[in-house]
């Protein structure tokens, strides 16, 4: 017998006890493992999502504001801008749904081939949407959510203009990231004409940049441009913009990181609680072994090295299972099922799977402590009297 | 083997003292078996504690194996235990889970013995008490008399010269504990060991060398027991 196969011989004394406490901290562990994916995973999230040539251009009071559609044109002849579209929010409604379920934009056909280049969309596809005046494109996910397909007729009640449009699918936006729905700008015009009204604003203005390097100057050029304007603007990346944009969901990153250190917290005092109770049920034990010859140290030792054995056990279980859920996801956005790509994103790296054991194994010496260190300090006449 | 001068043992109970021995002075022979007897509360327990180096005296000086226990520290202690005393207690207090060849190895994953010559010296000590062919038994599998014996094996394992055994038989019908005093009464006469028992078993006194009385803490009388004397009668 050596002291590991001691100290693993009685974490089986209680099967049920210690299956319980060990997946409770599994399950502690792989939460942890898969939340620490959050911040790298919504960067990556960025990265992927965001191009390095492509910038945004909007209301500096926020994006609910819009900017004279005249701008596009000043931003299309400035230096360095190899093409521009503008987005305007036609907040569509599609059948009896109660409210906007996908993202939908009226755009400048003549360039978005050119800004979204990175998309993929076919030419044959925006050669029919810069041609056909109801052609709309769709993003792969919304055609998959709805079942549509080119071809298709598709109607959208407005419900930021008093209009409602058909539109004839005429193509697909190749990319899992972008479920928009855009048609074009001069059949919203032309509608909201129709109905008394005028459109002369747009939403935002989407940039393709010639240069990595002209960047940086075209952000300023552009807000320095307009700054004396009537609505001036705030010119940004495409990753900052997205950052900003999921700003909230960054807060909620915070918040569900601060739960789970709490959860682990709690499954501190989880496991403290297993420990203690070993621990009462065998102060005869411990008696007998301290009677024995074992120190207090070598007792303090041996209690603590079960409920460590234990945490780490329990918490490789939750580590390695987050790792291998998170190359399952992984695996499947990269084939069977493309809809969970962005979650391909968050993934648990070896670092993650090592801090998540470390956490489990300090777990495990948390809880221990008290309880152990409690039992290895009595006297051992005071436990033989008690326990006698 | 074992002295103890003047000792005083006094506990706190809340705002009480309570005198649990009262200047009590003794000596045990090497290779002597001993019983402490008296009333419950005698202060026998209390004694067997302090010469086992579990205790520590209020007064006086307890010299054991020619060290004075006074001067130990708590690790010390635990290691001159481990080192000069094996142990029995009444409700034999093997470890459940482990087997009867484990339970005696205890003692020594305190020593620097390799795993073979432990499980080696385990399996001869459990073939002294008779109990060779159970080392794989679980405690739970054996009568209590066997886990009892199981017990001295752990007590001896690691060659300590004394045993002390706090009511061995306390726990035990009357043929195993014959059996149990038997067999301390042969770890005196076959391996030399010093034998301390408290009992209020009245067939110890057959078997030991003297019983020293207590009442209220006082030594209060030591007389031969039945081993002694039928070893006088075999002499003359």
């Amino acid at each position: 017998m050596s002291w590991g196969s001691l100290l693993w011989r009685n974490l089986a004394r209680n099967k049920l006890r210690s299956a319980l406490t060990g997946g409770a901290i599994a399950l502690a562990i792989a939460l942890v493992c898969f939340l620490a994916t959050m911040p790298d995973g919504m960067n990556r999230l960025l990265e992927q999502f965001a191009s390095g040539t492509r910038v945004v251009v909007h209301n500096e009071a926020g994006l609910v504001y819009p900017l004279p559609y005249a701008y596009l044109q000043k931003v299309r002849a400035m230096r360095g801008v190899v093409a521009a579209t503008s987005w305007t929010w036609f907040g569509g409604v599609f059948v009896d749904e109660e409210g906007v379920s996908f993202p939908n934009f009226a755009i400048e056909p003549d360039q978005v081939g050119v800004v979204f280049e990175d998309y993929g969309i076919a030419p044959e596809a925006l050669a029919e949407f810069r041609s056909r005046r109801d052609a709309a494109l769709v993003g792969r996910a919304t055609l998959r959510r709805y079942g549509w397909k080119p071809g298709d007729l598709v109607t959208l009640k407005g419900t930021v203009f008093p209009v409602d449009l058909r539109f004839r699918i005429v193509g697909e936006i190749p990319s899992e990231r972008a479920p928009h729905f855009w048609f074009q700008r001069e059949y919203l015009e032309q509608a909201v004409a129709a109905s008394g009204g005028r459109l002369d604003f747009l939403g935002t203005i989407w940039v393709r940049v010639d240069d990595p390097a002209r960047v940086d100057p075209l952000l300023r050029e552009i807000d320095e441009t307009f700054h004396n304007s009537e609505a001036q603007t705030s010119t940004e990346t495409e990753k900052s913009y997205f950052k900003n944009f999921f700003g909230m969901l960054e807060g909620l990153v915070m918040l569900i990181m601060i739960v789970t250190a709490l959860v682990a917290v709690c499954i501190v005092f989880i496991a403290a609680n297993t420990a203690s109770m070993t621990v009462r049920e065998r102060m005869r034990e411990i008696a007998i072994l301290k009677s024995i010859g074992f120190s207090r140290r070598l007792v303090f030792g041996m209690l603590v090295g079960e409920a460590t054995l234990l945490a780490t056990l329990a918490g490789a279980v939750g580590a390695f299972a987050s790792l291998g859920l998170s190359q399952l996801v992984r695996a499947a956005a990269g084939g069977w099922n493309p809809a969970m790509g962005p979650l391909a994103s968050f993934i648990v790296t070896n670092t993650i799977l090592v801090e998540g054991l470390f956490l489990a194994f300090f777990i495990g010496m948390l809880s221990g402590v008290v309880p152990s260190l409690g039992a290895a300090r009595r006297g051992v006449v005071q436990t033989l009297r008690e326990v006698f | 083997m074992i002295d103890l001068e003047d000792v005083s043992r006094v506990y706190r109970r809340g705002a009480d003292e309570v005198r649990a021995l009262d200047h009590v002075s003794l000596h045990i022979e090497r290779g002597r078996f001993v019983a402490l007897m008296g009333p419950s509360g005698s202060g026998k327990s209390t004694l067997l504690h302090l010469l086992a180096g579990l205790d520590r005296p209020t007064s006086g000086r307890v010299t054991v194996a020619g060290r004075s226990l006074n001067d130990l520290s708590e690790d010390e202690l635990a290691r001159f235990r481990s080192q000069h005393v094996g142990f029995i207690f009444q409700f034999f207090n093997l470890i459940p889970v482990l087997s009867a060849r484990e339970n005696v190895e205890l003692p020594l994953l305190l020593t620097s013995l390799g795993k073979s010559l432990r499980r080696e010296r385990a399996a001869t000590a459990l073939r002294v008490v008779g109990l060779g062919e159970r080392a794989l038994h679980m405690p739970g599998e054996m009568s209590g008399g066997e886990q009892q014996r199981v017990a001295v094996a752990r007590a001896i394992v690691s060659d300590p010269e004394i045993v002390v055994a706090d009511e061995p038989t306390g726990d035990l019908d009357a043929k195993n504990a014959v059996e149990i005093l038997s067999l301390l009464r042969d770890l005196r006469r076959e391996f030399g060991k010093t034998v301390v028992m408290v009992t209020h078993d009245a067939r110890g006194e057959q078997f030991v060398d003297e019983i020293h009385h207590l009442d209220k803490g006082v030594l209060d009388r030591t007389v031969a027991g039945g081993a002694a004397l039928r070893a006088a009668g075999d002499a003359t």
